[in-house]
């Protein structure tokens, strides 16, 4: 539990002239589940993007399970298939259905036979609790459907990290507990995850650290306990306030 | 808990019977009445005249008579029968489609299906264009000539027999060598691979001049189509290493090649003596095809082979690449410009000018040439149209999931792509098929052009209106399969769209 999985250090992006990214520092074990919050706008998104390098980063260095995010394309892929996403919006493959969207990266990423990628796809769907659907398209699922499908998706490549770019915020209320709690599972199994949400319940129970953005920098981090509790910074009370006050 | 249980409760009864039909949708207002009796009216006008006339007035013998030369116009009635033959094949390749196309579950023919789409353009061509095949003496008396006498390719200027052999290899062995990874699975890989280099030992210490007249010995051009014929076939293979356990296939793969690569640089003809072909199917060449026969190869073939340049060229448009981008926008935009007949014409006079000396292209495939890359131009900015569509977060997603590039395109992007513009796709197809009717400018005798020759013989001088009519059903039937075969296709893809 101890070696650092993820390892950035002063990590700077500009999109044009804007500074997105101002010096972001962050290690993060094998096991931790990080909730990353903050003010819209404040970097987030681009910050857990750097990390599958769907943002490239222009200074500072990043380092994911041992290997460095440079511009070479070898190391791009070798990251990004131990990487899973799941997007705010789904983004499933709405031509595929459920099992394809599922067995597509396994197949032919990792060229393993379709049967064995369609077994372990069901293994995946029965884990989040929607086995029935396998042979529906997206589209004709709910949106806490969809967003369990992208989960599964994404396991299905066995990575060891898990990114979440708030993946409750396009859903109805409803729904956003089926999201969370197949995520509280995924926690409690091991799996190393960087969340970006503002479910604050979830943070709180699921959470082993969490930071808090503003502006392009991490004004504050810590223990849920601690960031709850007796917050140092005044803007992180302030932001809590607010979005606890719903 | 998600399925849809079984209730008591049944929807309720939507249908109307004739009458309930008739008067929701031609009697709902007095407006929509008049039209509908107005419409009637005209039809019965029209209808009238045109039966009456075909049925007393019309002289069919002029088609019936001719319906062969109407058909296959100066293709060798003896030879008739591959035309058949032909035409059963792609029935029944389209029937089989369709057959596994709804039946979803089964999914294991599609392989099997899709090899045999792939296959139907080179056995049709030699269905119905004929192949004369070299016997087996011949072959190996050339071969024995051909290493004693290398020079003979350089001398009949036929090196492009070398080139293509060590083409069709470097893909092979590059694929293979990819998709098997085990010393012992590559044996037939090395043993094929071996055989042509051996082969091309002889040649390759003569020196002729290639590249800007450069003179080396053959080994360097020869080594370099090799090598990067191989990197080809690597990139390919990589993609299909999941083919592994498929042995079988590329072990086929190989056994008919590697007598196709012996056949292909062997079959050079040295004087009288040493040729001894075997017409295995009576050559009948592009340029005499006519009537519906030449309408439907030139559709057929600038479709078929216009839609991957389209593609290509629309991926090329937006590519990242400076050449490429460049090279595309060129050409969409310049093929663009130019009336069809225009290049119809070009293709006649300019194509001769871009092939090596020696090599001469009959008029047909001329004008195939010609209405393939017009139709690519326009397929391109159709494509491009629909990769607009698909939205960026596809993309991200693909990526993340550790997908490379090639694999986004072709997974992800490109298939929702198409999906999208599969009507204009379509519209495309039908357009370029009636356009065919163009190439009588340059003197190609289409369906409309041996119609109208039929006219001017003498016992046919009055049937003028027979032919057209017959010429216009006849485009009139396939422009509506293929806009009805677009409507399924929409209806079928389009379950997906649903977002
Ligand atoms: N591709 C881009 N080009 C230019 N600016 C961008 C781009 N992507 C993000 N930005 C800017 O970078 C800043 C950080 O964006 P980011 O999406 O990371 O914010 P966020 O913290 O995820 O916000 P939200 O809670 O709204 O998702 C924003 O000001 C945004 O406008
Ligand atoms: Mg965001």
């Amino acid at each position: 539990m101890s070696e650092s999985i993820i390892v950035c250090k002063e990590v700077h992006k500009w999109f044009g002239n804007f500074h997105a990214l101002k010096g972001v520092g962050m290690e993060v074990k094998k096991g931790e589940v990080v909730v990353i919050f903050g003010p819209s706008g404040s970097g987030k998104s681009t910050f857990i993007r750097t990390i599958n390098r769907l943002e490239e980063h222009q200074r500072g260095t990043i380092i994911v399970d041992g290997i460095e995010l440079t511009h070479d394309i070898r190391n791009i892929a070798a990251i990004r298939s131990e990487i899973g996403m799941v997007f705010q919006q789904f983004n499933l493959f709405p031509h595929l259905t459920v099992m394809q969207n599922i067995t597509l990266a396994p197949i032919w990423v990792h060229k393993w036979p379709k049967d064995k990628a369609e077994e372990i796809a069901m293994q995946l769907l029965e884990r989040v609790g929607i086995p029935e659907q396998a042979h529906k398209y997206p589209g004709q699922l709910s949106g806490g459907q969809q967003q369990r499908v992208a989960i599964a998706r994404a396991l299905a490549m066995q990575p060891k990290i898990m990114l979440f770019d708030e993946p409750t915020s396009a859903l109805d209320p409803e729904m956003i507990k089926e999201v969370l709690d197949v995520m509280a599972e995924l926690a409690k199994s091991g799996m190393t995850m960087l969340v970006v949400t503002h479910e604050m319940g979830f943070a709180r129970a699921v959470a082993d650290r969490m930071f808090f953005f503003d502006q392009g920098q991490i004004v504050e981090s810590g223990s849920p306990e601690d960031i709850f509790k007796k917050p140092k910074e005044e803007r992180t009370k302030l932001f809590l306030s607010q979005i606890l006050s719903h | 808990m998600e399925r849809a249980e079984s209730s008591s409760i049944k929807p309720p009864v939507t249908s109307l019977g004739v009458l309930g039909w008739l008067r929701a949708n031609l009697f709902s207002s007095w407006i929509n009445s008049l039209l509908t009796i107005l419409t009637l009216i005209l039809i019965y006008f029209f209808g009238r005249v045109l039966v009456i006339w075909s049925v007393r007035e019309a002289n069919w013998s002029a088609v019936t008579n001719n319906l062969g030369v109407l058909t296959w116009g100066r293709y060798p009635n003896t030879e008739v029968w591959r035309l058949g033959v032909s035409l059963i094949l792609i029935v029944l390749m389209g029937v089989l489609t369709w057959v596994q196309w709804s039946r979803q579950e089964n999914q294991r023919s599609r392989p099997v299906l899709l090899a045999g789409w792939l296959m139907m353009p080179f056995v049709l061509t030699i269905l119905i264009r004929g192949i004369t095949m070299p016997t087996f003496r011949t072959i190996i008396n050339n071969i024995g000539y051909y290493i004693v006498h290398p020079d003979v390719l350089i001398a009949l200027d036929q090196t492009w027999r070398a080139n293509a052999a060590l083409t069709l290899t470097g893909l092979l062995a590059g694929a293979s060598w990819m998709i098997f990874q085990k010393r012992r699975s590559r044996i037939l890989t090395n043993v094929g691979a071996l055989v042509v280099l051996a082969l091309m030992v002889p040649l390759s210490t003569l020196s002729q001049p290639w590249i800007f007249g450069l003179r080396t010995p053959m080994a360097i051009p020869m080594l370099l189509t090799f090598g990067l014929c191989l990197l080809i076939g690597r990139a390919v293979g990589r993609s299909f290493t999941n083919m592994v356990g498929r042995a079988h296939v590329l072990g086929a793969i190989w056994m008919i090649s590697l007598p196709i690569v012996v056949i292909v640089l062997t079959t050079f003809e040295v004087g009288n003596e040493a040729v001894d072909p075997v017409e295995a199917l009576m050559i009948v060449p592009p340029n005499i095809w006519s009537g519906i026969l030449l309408t439907l190869s030139l559709s057929v073939v600038s479709i078929a082979a216009s839609f991957p340049i389209g593609v290509l060229l629309a991926l090329g448009r937006r590519s990242s690449l400076p050449v490429v981008k460049g090279f595309s926008i060129l050409f969409i935009e310049l093929v663009r410009g130019v009336p069809l007949i225009s290049i119809l014409f070009m293709a006649q006079v300019m194509l001769p000018l871009f092939l090596p000396l020696g090599v001469n292209i009959d008029r047909v495939l001329r004008a195939m040439a010609g209405m393939i890359l017009f139709t690519a131009a326009y397929l391109a900015e159709i494509v491009r149209g629909g990769l607009q569509a698909v939205r960026n977060e596809q993309v991200e997603a693909a990526r993340a999931l550790g997908l490379n590039e090639f694999l986004v395109t072709s997974l992800v992007v490109l298939p929702q792509a198409l999906r999208a513009v599969i009507p204009p796709i379509m519209g495309q197809f039908v357009s370029i098929f009636k356009d065919t009717s163009l190439v009588a400018i340059v003197g190609l005798l289409d369906v409309l052009a041996v119609g109208q020759s039929v006219i001017k013989a003498r016992e046919y001088l009055g049937a003028v209106r027979e032919i057209y009519l017959f010429a216009g059903l006849f485009y009139f039937v396939f422009s509506y399969a293929m806009s009805q075969a677009s409507r399924r296709l929409e209806a079928r893809l389009g379950v997906v769209e649903s977002e």
